[in-house]
């Protein structure tokens, strides 16, 4: 059994390579933008919002898993922590969004510009939080304590490794965990509203802040089991059975129904009150972004319910492999979906205080039935720059997992992980 | 399941017991001659009922006059105490599916009797609806059916049917669930049964024998009804959320009231299993199957879900002052330094400060604490209810239509009177039924008994299993 995650050159060849096309990709988008390069920034929030939540949501997995004394996946615990690790390359992501509100060389926040919130009773109102300090701080000092708690984690169990014996470092652990979830549970809520409610600045929903954290969290099992398939296949982690992939699917089946449920209450209410403030937000997204508005629910609920309501299915890594992708993907849209909108509205507001003539034909492109790659959906380059940022996100993955041992030796859980069943007349083999 | 146990884990049973002591301990109370606090809290129950019957009739007679309810405020104390009943009846279902699917050795100390918590729940919660018509001879017109009223015909795009349909499918599958737990130990029951005693007991367990055929397809039907009601702890919950948040009343529409209601609900239905089984388990002497553990696991819920509810709380302020929109911040401004200031209070500080305490451990595990905790979050989680239905509406669009509520002796006895229904079912349950899943309990003996895992473990030498584990590590090593 081999306790030690090797990162072979070929992979980080490969990864680098991943990384070059993103940078290519984000390099012709820059080039060939509009003048405010909202492609651009709309793909570079995007992806670095999606990818930081992933590692997010990883620590709280494990935070949440070890209060509730879980016992089950302790054995690839350390995938987890090898993931919560992008935080810190997320949080330095974010910089350059976070300059530019102060700076103004990205317009993807309506509420970061002057002028506009100058004739804007509504973003004045709401300006003592949407400003350049309160985003500052949700994006860098927010997820800097994020990051450290995970680093604390991530330090304790590679200390219980040399351990002694005793469970100090397990209840050291626990503690790390029982103060960040509160933690967590408030402030995301706050970085999700500055990062991307209020991209749509004027709308509001008290549910939003839960429903993206849903989505993060679908992303990041799914993430999980497509890594856990993947280290198998190279020999790593071969007491991985089919029962500890049963319960990741398990997760994510239930992960994506809940999704649905939030997606389904937001939605469900807003269009029932039919209060305009608010159906404005669903309002364009239907009529301006059919495709993806349907997409989104189809991939995101339809596939994984139906494929995973089986119990042989989540047994299965081939099965599992593709749903995981396909939800990955599905949730990436998601975000898409959340993003684009409203900042592509914003452009277009913001183009317009310039120059009329153009306002009012990118007003008419955005309401009548012209399509735009990147926007409308995701054109190639935007594929091309999700994969440069999956491949940063799986280069410091790897990177990490190679230097820690792969399985925690002393987590006293261990023993039940690595005897993890369920009852017959299953086997454990996949 | 797993045979090998994490060294950590405490055990679930004490007392070293053997399957047949458990089996004693458990039917004992079914057996005996009711002892004294039975007898004493039958008495204050059954009276409670009295009072109920009392003013059901009175407010049928004399009808809804007979409430405080007015033009501004039209749904009072009535929906409120739907609502909370609505929410108890919650944990029974999450313990008994939803911690049936996550393996969670503990739910099998407590399923039993929140299951049937959760029907007598419901069933009190089902009054409400019912009385509040007005006229309960017309109760039926709620079930959409080809009828003879013309166009009259249920408004299938109102949240309130949806209830009805929400409701009755939770309370069925909930009722079929507890019953399918019961069949076993009823059968245990009736194996220790003489006389007319046996033959009843026989007919409940549908004459059972414990074959493996009737294991197998009695833990397939578990499974299924577990799959089933698992929906369903989230359906009911959001679906009286509905109630409110689909209308356009500020305070009452917003988008975060389905998964915090549902939060809400869990919070408030384990408070309400905690309140019961720290009272029977000293009075059945059931201590050594609800241990400390158990009570501890059921706190860190209560920590969970009532710090889920006070985010859902900030979140609203939150968002009415974001919003920018006046009505919305006018309406929470209301609740919080309205006339119904004190309720909301009363809300935050049961139901989101006060089990904060239950960060420490030691806290966790006293059972005078817990008790009064429950007790607090049963309050806590009633005003919620009053702050969300009457603040809100007593504060309406028109200045001039504005009004205080206080509830008449009716609808206090109405409430109380549901307090003496839902114990009187209890009690009479504590009685005829194991108030403890024997079998099930049974099952998880060997993994969690106290002389098989935990500090005070008899060691037994099996030396070839621990050298499979140990050659395992070693090899991880």
């Amino acid at each position: 059994m081999d306790n030690t995650f090797k990162f072979e050159s070929k992979q980080k060849t490969f990864l680098l390579g991943g990384m070059a096309l993103g940078l290519l990709c984000l390099a012709i988008t820059f080039l060939t933008d509009d003048s405010l390069h909202t492609r651009f920034w709309t793909n570079y929030l995007h992806n670095v919002t999606f990818f930081t939540g992933i590692s997010f949501m990883s620590m709280f997995i494990l935070s949440a898993f070890l209060i509730a004394w879980a016992g089950w996946y302790t054995y690839f615990k350390r995938v987890w922590e090898a993931m919560t690790q992008f935080m810190i390359v997320g949080l330095v992501l974010m910089l350059p969004v976070v300059a530019g509100v102060w700076l103004g060389f990205h317009r993807l926040y309506h509420w970061a510009d002057a002028d506009s919130v100058a004739g804007d009773e509504i973003l004045q109102w709401k300006s003592s939080f949407l400003n350049p300090t309160t985003f500052t701080i949700a994006s860098v000092l927010i997820v800097a304590i994020w990051y450290f708690f995970a680093n604390a984690f991530r330090k304790s169990s590679l200390a219980e490794d040399q351990g002694d014996g005793s469970y100090d470092q397990n209840k050291r652990q626990t503690v790390l965990a029982s103060i960040f979830l509160p933690i967590a549970g408030f402030s995301s809520a706050a970085v999700i509203w500055q990062w991307i409610m209020s991209i749509d600045a004027h709308w509001y929903s008290t549910l939003f802040a839960w429903y993206c954290g849903a989505s993060w969290f679908v992303s990041a099992i799914a993430i999980t089991i497509l890594l856990l398939i993947y280290l198998r296949g190279k020999g790593y982690y071969s007491d991985l059975n089919a029962s500890h992939l049963h319960d990741l699917g398990k997760y994510l089946f239930a992960f994506s129904i809940f999704w649905t449920y939030l997606w389904f209450s937001q939605f469900m209410l807003i269009w029932y009150a039919n209060v305009g403030e608010e159906t404005v937000y669903f309002q364009t997204r239907r009529d301006e972004y059919p495709a993806l508005f349907f997409l989104n629910l189809g991939i995101n609920f339809l596939i994984p319910f139906f494929v995973l309501m089986r119990n042989d299915t989540k047994r299965k890594a081939g099965t599992m492999a593709f749903v995981a992708g396909i939800v990955i993907l599905g949730h990436w849209i998601d975000y898409f979906l959340m993003i684009k909108p409203g900042a592509l509205h914003t452009a277009h507001e913001l183009m317009g205080h310039a120059h009329s003539a153009t306002a009012d034909a990118a007003h008419a492109g955005e309401h009548h039935s012209t399509i735009l790659a990147g926007f409308h959906y995701p054109g190639l380059l935007e594929l091309g720059t999700m994969l440069g940022f999956l491949s940063l996100f799986l280069y410091v993955f790897f990177n990490q997992l190679a230097k820690a041992p792969l399985i925690a030796k002393n987590d006293p859980y261990l023993e039940e992980s690595l005897a993890h069943h369920i009852e017959p007349p299953y086997t454990d083999t996949f | 399941m797993s045979a090998k146990v994490s060294p950590i884990r405490e055990p679930l049973i004490n007392g070293n017991k053997t399957y047949h002591q458990i089996t004693e301990d458990i039917c004992a109370p079914t057996e005996r001659v009711p002892s004294l606090p039975w007898v004493i809290g039958f008495i204050v129950a059954v009276t409670g009922l009295a009072l109920y019957v009392f003013c059901l009739a009175w407010t049928i007679w004399f009808g809804i006059g007979t409430w405080d309810l007015n033009r501004t405020i039209n749904w009072g104390w009535d929906i409120t105490n739907f609502v909370w009943w609505v929410g108890i009846g919650h944990a029974g279902t999450l313990i008994s599916a939803i911690l049936l699917l996550f393996r969670q050795k503990w739910r099998t100390g407590v399923n039993r009797a929140a299951e049937a918590m959760t029907i007598f729940a419901v069933a009190c919660a089902g009054q409400f609806p019912l009385i509040h018509m007005g006229r309960l001879w017309l109760a039926f017109f709620i079930f959409p059916y080809p009828n003879t009223r013309g166009p009259l015909w249920v408004n299938f795009n109102s949240p309130l049917l949806w209830d009805v349909f929400a409701i009755s499918t939770y309370l069925t599958v909930s009722l079929l669930f507890w019953y399918t737990g019961l069949v076993p130990d009823f059968a245990t029951v009736r194996d220790r049964a003489k006389g007319l005693r046996k033959k009843v007991y026989n007919f409940l367990s549908f004459g059972w024998t414990g074959s493996a055929k009737h294991w197998q397809r009695w833990e397939s039907l578990s499974l299924v009804l577990a799959g089933l009601s698992t929906p369903l702890v989230l359906s009911v919950h959001t679906i009286v959320s509905f109630d409110f948040a689909t209308s356009v009343i500020p305070g009452w529409h917003t988008t975060i009231f389905p998964p915090y209601f549902v939060a809400g609900a869990i919070f408030s239905g384990f408070a309400m299993v905690l309140t019961l089984m720290i009272i029977a388990r000293k009075i059945f002497k059931l201590e050594d199957y609800i241990t400390l553990a158990h009570i501890e696991s059921m706190n860190k819920v209560i920590l969970l879900t009532g710090t889920i509810v006070g985010v859902a709380y900030l979140t609203e302020l939150f968002v009415a002052w974001y919003s920018g929109y006046l009505p919305e911040q006018w309406a929470f401004y209301n609740r919080v330094f309205g006339p119904y200031y004190w309720s909301y209070i009363g809300m935050m500080t049961c139901n989101v400060l006060s089990p904060q305490i239950f960060w420490v451990r030691k806290y966790r595990r006293n059972i005078v604490i817990t008790f009064v905790l429950s007790i607090f979050i049963n309050i806590g989680m009633w005003f919620e209810r009053f702050v969300i239905i009457a603040t809100t509406l007593a504060r309406d669009y028109l200045p001039s239509s504005w009004s205080y509520y206080t509830p008449t002796w009716v609808e206090i006895g109405l409430f109380v009177g549901t307090l003496g229904l839902f114990f009187t079912l209890f009690l009479i349950f504590a009685r005829v039924a194991p108030v403890i899943a024997i079998a099930e309990v049974k099952s998880i003996l060997k993994t969690a008994g106290n002389q098989y895992v935990g500090p005070d473990a008899i060691h037994h030498h099996h030396d070839h299993e621990v050298k499979t584990v140990a050659e395992e590590i070693k090899a991880i090593k």
